[in-house]
Parts: structure tokens; sequence; C-alpha cells
């Protein structure tokens, strides 16, 4: 399984200006690919989830886009802190530590993680005081 | 090579300066038109000489038209002077408007658990087959209020022999889709006259007499995004860098507490067409002045006239997945060859139209200009 395309997007912390645009050109990069509109319905909305989450709750981070040749779509978001203090209960719908400035502008509803765990088709997060690392992937081979 | 620019999908290219057109890419969206400042680009409607090919003339006039009117007065000597250019009959569009906007609204307020996209646009509809495909399953499955009009005019008058159907239109998207519609579509309306185009001759008419009309302040209200009921759950914009914004958020699906969205590409909805001229700012004020007193209600046409499943057509894919990566990977693999400034001037708009290009054969790489005078200079050293 080779990759067909690679990309690494930079979001700097509490980035409001700029939020979504990493996204939005991963999302035209897979439209150029040819992934069926089901699939990258989910990916659209996992990828705007988890970037907002790197801007509003981290320190900001990196994004890796890979495309796999079988049409696995892997998206790694990894920050370098300062990690989710109990990662059972960001997975309960409803549930937010987003500050005040964020819910302002609309963000943190609670329902980032819980979402973002729903449209995957593997979801795989490992967090610490030095970071959080969230690995999804998406088929679009068969959809 | 503004207008190469300008283009949201790529569909303009320069070919020893001149200006090629992608009919399979274009939505008709006229922004190529509106940037040029040497007016080198123009949509052209039919013409009045069309009218000697049939036995009855109906001329449709479309609300945004009708509100240019500042008194009623005006307005009755506007329908006679259109009358007089040789219809047998002039129909005012409003009540149809009316009609679909009440209906989309309805459709909306039902399947509220999903954002509806009101259809009356052209360009709406092309612009999310081509860009948003993710949403064409949100868009409202409503006719073009002239369209379903058209269907119950020629209904209504089947015994007149050889009907010609005109539609004035405000702007080139309605133009096209008037004159060439979707294959899938079947065209009720037979020609499609530019407002501006005929303006000169309405003008010579004005002045004789009067032609009482009752417009419907629905229908009004419909093609103007300032006077549209507003309710919390309707998001209602107009200009096209804010409604491809708005489609951007769609996708992410993060305007799904709104049922409906009613978008207009162009500034001031469809009062702000490029084929009409004057202040839209002014027409919103004229919808309760042309409406006050005497009014017509919202048309009552079958469903089957106004509703269509076709508002929108998904192309057939010609490609499979697997083939379409493998297109995307040669691409890429031309892209990373070419400088990434986006310069234009090998006449395609971006590096990546050229590395479409240079996969299909089209082009060469040295046919970038960029890379051509680096070579030049390399070989004068």
């Amino acid at each position: 399984m080779a990759s067909i395309l690679h990309e690494r997007y930079v979001v700097e912390r509490d980035d409001y200006a700029n939020a979504g645009k990493v996204s939005s050109s991963i999302k035209e990069k897979l439209k150029l690919a040819g992934i069926p509109s089901a699939v990258l319905r989910r990916i659209a909305v996992a990828a705007y989830e988890s970037e907002i989450n790197m801007i509003i709750h981290a320190w900001g981070g990196t994004v890796d886009l890979d495309l796999m040749d079988d049409g696995t779509v892997r998206l790694v978001f990894k920050d370098p802190g300062p990690g989710i203090p109990d990662l059972e209960k960001a997975l309960t719908p409803g549930w937010s530590t987003a500050s005040e400035e964020a819910r302002n502008l609309g963000f943190g509803a609670g329902m980032g993680l819980p979402n973002i765990k729903r449209v995957s088709d593997t979801f795989d997060i490992i967090s610490s005081p030095e970071g959080t690392t969230l690995t999804l992937s998406f088929s679009a081979a068969n959809a | 090579m503004k207008c190469v620019r300008a283009c949201p999908t790529s569909a303009l290219t320069m070919e020893n300066n001149r200006i090629l057109i992608n009919d399979e890419k274009c939505l008709n969206c006229a922004r190529c038109i509106s940037t040029c400042h040497n007016q080198g680009l123009l949509a052209q409607g039919s013409t009045l000489a069309d009218l000697e090919s049939y036995d009855y003339t109906v001329c449709m006039v479309p609300p945004a038209l009708s509100s240019y009117c500042n008194t009623k007065e005006q307005l009755y000597d506007l329908y006679n002077a259109i009358r007089k250019l040789g219809f047998d009959e002039v129909y005012d569009l409003s009540p149809v408007y009316g009609q679909i906007m009440e209906e989309t609204v309805r459709v909306a307020d039902e399947f509220s658990d999903c954002s509806v996209i009101a259809s009356f646009c052209p360009l709406i509809n092309r612009l999310i087959e081509a860009k948003y495909p993710m949403l064409l399953d949100n868009l409202a499955p409503l006719n073009y209020p002239h369209e379903a009009a058209a269907k119950a005019i020629r209904k209504r008058l089947k015994d007149k022999g050889n009907v010609g159907i005109f539609n004035c239109c405000e702007c080139e998207a309605k133009l096209a889709i008037a004159k060439y519609p979707y294959g899938n579509m079947k065209c009720e309306t037979d020609h499609a006259l530019a407002i501006v185009d005929i303006f000169p001759e309405i003008k010579k008419n004005q002045g004789f007499g009067h032609m009482k009309i009752d417009l419907c302040r629905e229908g009004l209200q419909a093609s103007n995004p300032a006077m549209i009921r507003q309710k919390d759950e309707y998001l209602i914009a107009d200009g096209f860098d804010k409604i491809t914004n708005i489609l951007d958020m769609a996708e992410f699906d993060m305007l799904s507490d709104f049922h409906l969205l009613y978008l207009f590409p162009c500034f001031n909805g469809c009062s702000g067409g490029h084929l009409l001229f004057g202040n839209s700012y002014l027409s919103r004020n004229n919808i309760f002045p042309l409406t006050d007193g005497s009014q017509t209600m919202p048309t009552k046409l079958d469903f089957e006239m106004i509703y269509s499943d076709k508002m929108a057509i998904t192309s057939e894919e010609k490609l499979t997945f697997q083939e379409k990566m493998e297109l995307f990977r040669k691409v890429n693999a031309q892209l990373e060859r070419l400088p990434g400034y986006d310069c234009s001037a090998c006449g395609m708009q971006t590096c990546r139209i050229m590395a479409e290009e240079i996969v299909k054969g089209n082009k060469k790489i040295s046919d970038c200009h960029i890379i051509a005078a680096a070579k030049e200079k390399a070989y004068e050293n």
C-alpha cells in the first residue's frame, strides 16, 4: 500500500481567524482525487472538528494527510500539549472544557471528539501532558 | 487575463491570444464578463426578430424587472411598452415566484433535520453540481419559476397554434438555462431575451398607454434577499464570495441548525442581475408601493408543474475511483515539476490546470513561461 498523496499542514494555537482553512484544503485536495461524496462528507466533518480542537484546546500542531493507493485516507493530528486529562470524559457527548472566548465564538459544544469518532472508520487517540496524537482513517474504495 | 483568473471552475484558457471557454466546466456565472475592463466577452440572447416564427407570443417578466418601477403608473406603462414590442401577451412571473418561494419554505420546514437549499437560481444548482457535490441531496426539488410558468402557459394556450414563450432574463445564468437547458430537462421556454438588449426598444414604446397589472408581493420579495420573510432558521445571503463560503461551511455540517439556505450569487439578489441596469438598492423600496391596495396572490399551479427532481445532474461517472486516483497521481507528479506561482502566463488559470493539460498531452512542460525563461538563461550562461 503506497501513498499517492502526502501533505503536511501547520495549525497555530488560538488562530481563530484561520480556523477551518486546513480542513478546507484537505477537502479540496480529496475532491480532486475523486473521493466519493459520502465518504468525503465524513472526512470533512472529522477534519474540521479536529482542526478546531487543535486551535482552541491544544497549543497548535500539525496535520498529516495521506491518501493510499487502495483508497484509504489517513489523517494524523499531532499537538505538543497540554494533553487531555480525562479521555473518557472527553469522549462523552456534551462534556467540554472550552474557554469562555471559544464558546462566545460558537465553538466548544462538547460534541467534538464524540462526533469525530462517530464519523470515522478507525479512530485512535493517545494523550499525555506532552501532547495528543489523533489518528483517523476512512475507507473510500467501496463506498 | 482577468477573466481567466476570475473563473470559479477554471473553464477559461487563453490560446494564441484568444479566450476559450470549456463548455463542460462553465457554470454561466458571468464573472468573466463582469471582470473584463475591455468588454471583451458578451452573453448573447435571442432577438425580437424571433417573434415572427410564432402564431402567438408570450413575454414573461420577472419580479426583478417589475420592481425597478417606482410607481404603479410606471409599471403599467412598462408592461404596455413590452406588449407593443409585438407580443400577444405579457405574463407577470411574480405570482409563480411567490408560489415557489412558499413551497420552498414549506419543504424546508418539513425536512427540518437538514438544510434545504433553494433551487430557483440556475447558478446555485450548477455550482453545487460542479463544486459541492456533497450538497446535491440538499437541493430543493422545485422547478425554476419561469419554467413552471411556461408549462402552465403552454397548457392554457394549447389551441393557439404555434406558441412562442420568451423569458426576459436578468442575468447570464438564466439566459443560458433557457437557451441550453440540461440534457435531461425538457425546456418549455423557447427564447431568452437579455433585458439590457431589449430595453432600448422598450424605451421607444413608453408613454403610449397602460396595461393594468397586479403584482404579487411574495413573488417580488422572493427575488430580493433583503425582503424575504426572515426566520431564525433561515439563512439568506447574497454575493458570490459569501455564498461559496456558506456552501463550504455547509459541507463541514456547520449549518445543520438552519432549515433553509436561500442563496443569491448576485449581490442584491435577482434585482442585482448583471443584465439589469440602474440601482438595485432602490428596487427593494418599491416592493410595498407596487403592491399597495391591489395585489395578486401566489399562483396555485399543480405540483407536477412546480416540482422537478432534475435541478442538477450528477454527470455520469466516466472514470472509476481507481482511474480517478491514478489520474490525480499523474497530475500531482507533473504539478511538482511546475513552479507553483499560478501566474497564468501560459494561459491556464493555475499550475494544476497546466499539469492536467500536460497529462492529457495538450501541453508540454516547456510551455511554462517560467521554466522556458530559466532554461534560456541557463543556455546564455
